[in-house]
């Protein structure tokens, strides 16, 4: 059991750290859908660069440079030329899921250096996933860049009048954004699971953008989707030890993807819009055309 | 920066000029703001009032001109430099975020912030305002609980509190309830007191700018036609400088035989968007010839009510019936097939569509109509035709019907979407703020057009919040108050101050009075 609780905690580490750097970006108003694309550029950057030059360090900066830099490539495509920001959010999990298994391919194998130290089984990120949360919840809610963040994601039109910098200010949100999801794909391959195989993600960034919807854009709330998401995908992985012999493993592979579309599907009823909405950024993926 | 005294001139503009394309929104304009003065700006719909204000502000950049405040040349990049001389600005449509409190609201921007938000010491900061100007509002309300005169209230004292010198405030009045007015005048009065200068720009409401101003300055197709003391003024020379003819106040309602009932409502209720009660157990009918109308402020129902009859909204409970037949479950495109035409409140959301041509939007009302579409191919040679015409009839003033529905000023606009519902001959009309940021000019076009359906015996359900406008039209009037009719009362013998107070949710004053 315990075992079972470790493996679950680390899992949902990782779910969280790309989930509140989502949550950063679609308070102020941008969607990335391309979540797992940009979490695949940073665990086979994040791998290749810590194999060669055997430093853990530097692996996770790749991973979070080259996340960032896939956050600046969608804010200049949503921002800057008013793309839709959900084809453009495909169009970066397509080139990264190809771009990816085209660089990565050479490296495929373990990692081979030495584990990165856990303390009983679970991992030092865990703890940085829950001082993240933490950080971002405060930055959001008490704090003035947080208050520029939410009031670029609910009226654009506003905080212009106001004084903000609204490009700059999403800009900055989305950059940040993606950071976090590169970092949480260095994770990944890094420390998670340290060998680079074939869409070693296997939908995970799916699941931290379901995650964020789940959590009504609160840090809070997201940590604790992360660790329950974290936990069905180890029952998944291994139901015979919950209920054995009920459906195929392949049936259970399936639940946490399921139980998002589930999520998804309530959550956008108008019975939920109707009671929770309030909560969604009002100008979430609407392109801002100052006139 | 020098201490202001009362007369200095705090804000200058000279020669300001913004072309678009196919026109000058204004040309050379030079004018002049002094502390402690109400300067009210007028101009007819069109008249380049907004763009004057944007350009005040740092919203838009003019291709002329220069701006001194403080007598100092500034050159705006974006409204955040206007803000930190000292400019304000209250918009006609609220520039608040709903989901926000309204000390986040104040808080947006301010250049003194922290990095880390210190509730405690604004909120204390904000209630001595509060208390200068005799305002109760809660601090920490989100923005969308707030009335209309109490979200203009938070953006009043937004400006102040990033230490405004000069405010400038678009409409001001247009969306308050009578005693919301005389509060916002009184403040206004109060405000000149500490040496701010007010510019309000006014489209109608001429009454408001004889009271309170000092001086007027009256704008016409982008240029300056008159500036005036208002001691000098009267509401007619005014609406003659403006318009450049004259406006009848007195509006003569013709003697129309009131009819068979054509909509009938029987104890119909709306869930609004949060699943609360916009409206409830509401019951009246509309009869060939008359116009009902039903007063209120801005967010008493009013609008669900309209959306529900034309069908862009489910009642929950009761039953609609248009000419005897129950159209409770009807689509709105079977409703405007049967005569029902409506013409929304929200002119840029609902009304029209922005990136569209005005060609293109007037087709949104004859895309259905045989003869204009033939085997599913447009005529787009009798729409374009339809459209000019139009444009002639209800004076828009556009370079022409291609131009982007978006480009258009407010009250142009308007008139072009009232051209598009009138023309199709509705036998009911359910028109919702139809006069709404019209000038005096256009507005006594829009009710004259009103009441020319009303003779040719269409029956109108007016939604206004303009009590006179209210008097002066409606056969049978019902105040509206939190989602219910107070009474209904009929049109020639209703108190003026009666209507008011049942509008404001006053029940007994009206028995008193
Ligand atoms: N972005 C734009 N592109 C093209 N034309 C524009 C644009 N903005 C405004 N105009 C035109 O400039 C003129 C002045 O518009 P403005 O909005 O300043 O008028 P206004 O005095 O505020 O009128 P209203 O009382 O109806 O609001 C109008 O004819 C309008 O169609
Ligand atoms: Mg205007």
């Amino acid at each position: 059991m315990w075992e079972f609780w470790i493996r679950s905690l680390n899992a949902s580490t990782i779910f969280a750290i790309a989930g509140l750097g989502e949550v950063v970006g679609q308070r102020a108003g941008v969607m990335n859908v391309g979540v797992e694309g940009a979490m695949l550029f940073g665990a086979t950057i994040g791998f290749i660069v810590a194999k060669t030059t055997g430093s853990y360090l530097l692996g996770f900066l790749a991973g979070i440079a080259i996340g960032a830099l896939i956050g600046l490539l969608h804010a200049f495509f949503t921002i800057t030329l008013h793309g839709d920001q959900v084809v453009n959010g495909m169009g970066i999990w397509i080139l990264g899921f190809g771009l990816t298994t085209y660089i990565g391919s050479p490296y495929a194998g373990p990692l081979g250096m030495g584990r990165i130290p856990t303390i009983g089984g679970l991992s030092p990120f865990f703890f940085v996933a829950l001082v993240l949360t933490f950080v971002i919840w405060f930055v959001l809610f008490k704090t003035h860049w947080g208050l520029k963040i939410r009031s670029v994601g609910e009226n654009p039109t506003v905080a212009e009048v106001s004084g903000i910098n609204v490009v700059r200010t999403r800009y900055w949100s989305v950059i940040f954004s993606g950071a976090m999801m590169g970092l949480a794909g260095a994770v990944y391959a890094l420390d998670y699971n340290p060998v680079w195989s074939y869409n070693l993600l296997m939908g995970w960034g799916f699941i931290a953008l379901a995650l964020v919807f789940f959590s009504m854009w609160n840090p809070y709330i997201l940590l604790s989707g992360a660790v329950l998401f974290g936990a069905l995908w180890q029952v998944s992985l291994n139901p015979e030890s919950f209920l054995p012999n009920i459906f195929s493993r392949y049936i259970w592979r399936t639940f946490p993807f399921v139980i998002t579309i589930i999520i998804l599907v309530i959550m956008s009823t108008h019975w939920f819009s109707s009671r929770w909405g309030a909560a969604k950024p009002e100008a979430l993926g609407l392109p801002y055309e100052k006139d | 920066m020098t201490e202001i005294k009362q007369g200095d001139i705090v804000l200058q503009a000279r020669g300001i000029t913004k072309r678009y394309p196919g026109l000058v929104a204004n040309d050379h304009i030079d004018f002049e703001i002094r502390a402690g003065e109400i300067h009210a700006i007028l101009g007819e719909n069109g008249a380049g009032k907004t763009t004057l204000m944007s350009i005040l502000f740092g919203l838009t950049h003019p291709d002329e001109g220069e701006i001194y405040v403080f007598g100092k040349k500034v050159n705006f990049r974006s409204p955040l430099d206007a803000i930190d001389l000292g400019i304000g600005m209250v918009h006609q449509a609220r520039k608040l975020i709903s989901a926000h409190t309204v000390l986040e609201n104040i808080l947006l921007g301010h250049p003194h912030a922290g990095a880390i938000l210190d509730m405690k010491k604004t909120a204390e900061e904000v209630k001595q305002l509060c208390d200068a100007y005799g305002y109760k509002i809660d601090l920490n309300a989100k923005v969308w609980h707030l009335s209309e005169g109490e979200k203009q209230m938070v953006e009043i004292l937004k400006a102040l509190y990033r230490g405004a010198k000069i405010l400038i405030m678009d409409e001001p009045t247009s969306a308050l309830a009578p005693p919301e007015t005389e509060k916002l005048l009184e403040t206004i009065q109060l405000m000149t007191k500490n040496e701010l200068a007010i510019v309000p720009f006014i489209t109608h409401k001429l009454p408001i700018v004889l009271s309170v101003s000092q001086r007027v300055t009256v704008l016409r197709r982008g240029k300056i036609v008159a500036r005036l003391n208002t001691a000098e003024a009267t509401e007619q020379s005014l609406a003659m400088e403006m318009i450049g003819r004259e406006v009848l106040f007195n509006l003569k309602r013709p003697d129309v035989k009131i009819g068979k009932p054509i909509l009938q409502v029987e104890n119909v209720s709306i869930y609004d968007d949060k699943d609360y009660w916009a409206a409830r157990n509401i019951s009246f009918e509309v009869r060939e010839g008359e116009i009902f109308g039903i007063a209120g402020v801005s967010g008493n129902g009013q609008q669900p009510l309209a959306e529900a009859l034309a069908g862009l909204r489910k009642a929950s409970a009761g039953r609609v019936l248009f000419q005897n037949e129950d159209i409770t479950r009807l689509s709105s495109l079977k409703r405007w097939k049967k005569g029902i035409g409506y013409i929304p409140s929200e002119q840029r959301a609902v009304g029209s569509i922005g990136d569209f041509s005005l060609v293109e939007n007037l087709l949104m009302s004859y895309y259905y109509d045989d003869l204009f579409v033939k085997w599913g191919l447009i005529d787009t040679k009798k729409i374009r035709q339809l459209a000019q015409e139009l444009i002639k009839e209800y004076n828009v003033a556009t370079p022409n019907p291609d131009v982007r529905a978006r480009n258009l000023s407010g009250g142009n606009l308007q008139k072009m979407i009232l051209a598009r519902v009138f023309s199709r001959k509705p036998r009911l009309i359910i028109a919702n703020l139809p006069t709404q940021g019209l000038d005096v000019g256009a507005m006594e076009f829009v009710q004259n057009k009103l009441l020319e359906e009303k003779k040719a015996g269409a029956g109108i359900l007016l939604i206004s919040e303009d009590l006179d406008e209210i008097m002066a039209l409606s056969d049978r009037i019902a105040p509206m108050y939190e989602g219910e009719f107070m009474d209904i009362l009929p049109g020639g013998s209703a108190q003026r101050e009666t209507v008011g107070a049942l509008m404001a949710g006053h029940k007994q004053k009206a028995v008193e009075v």
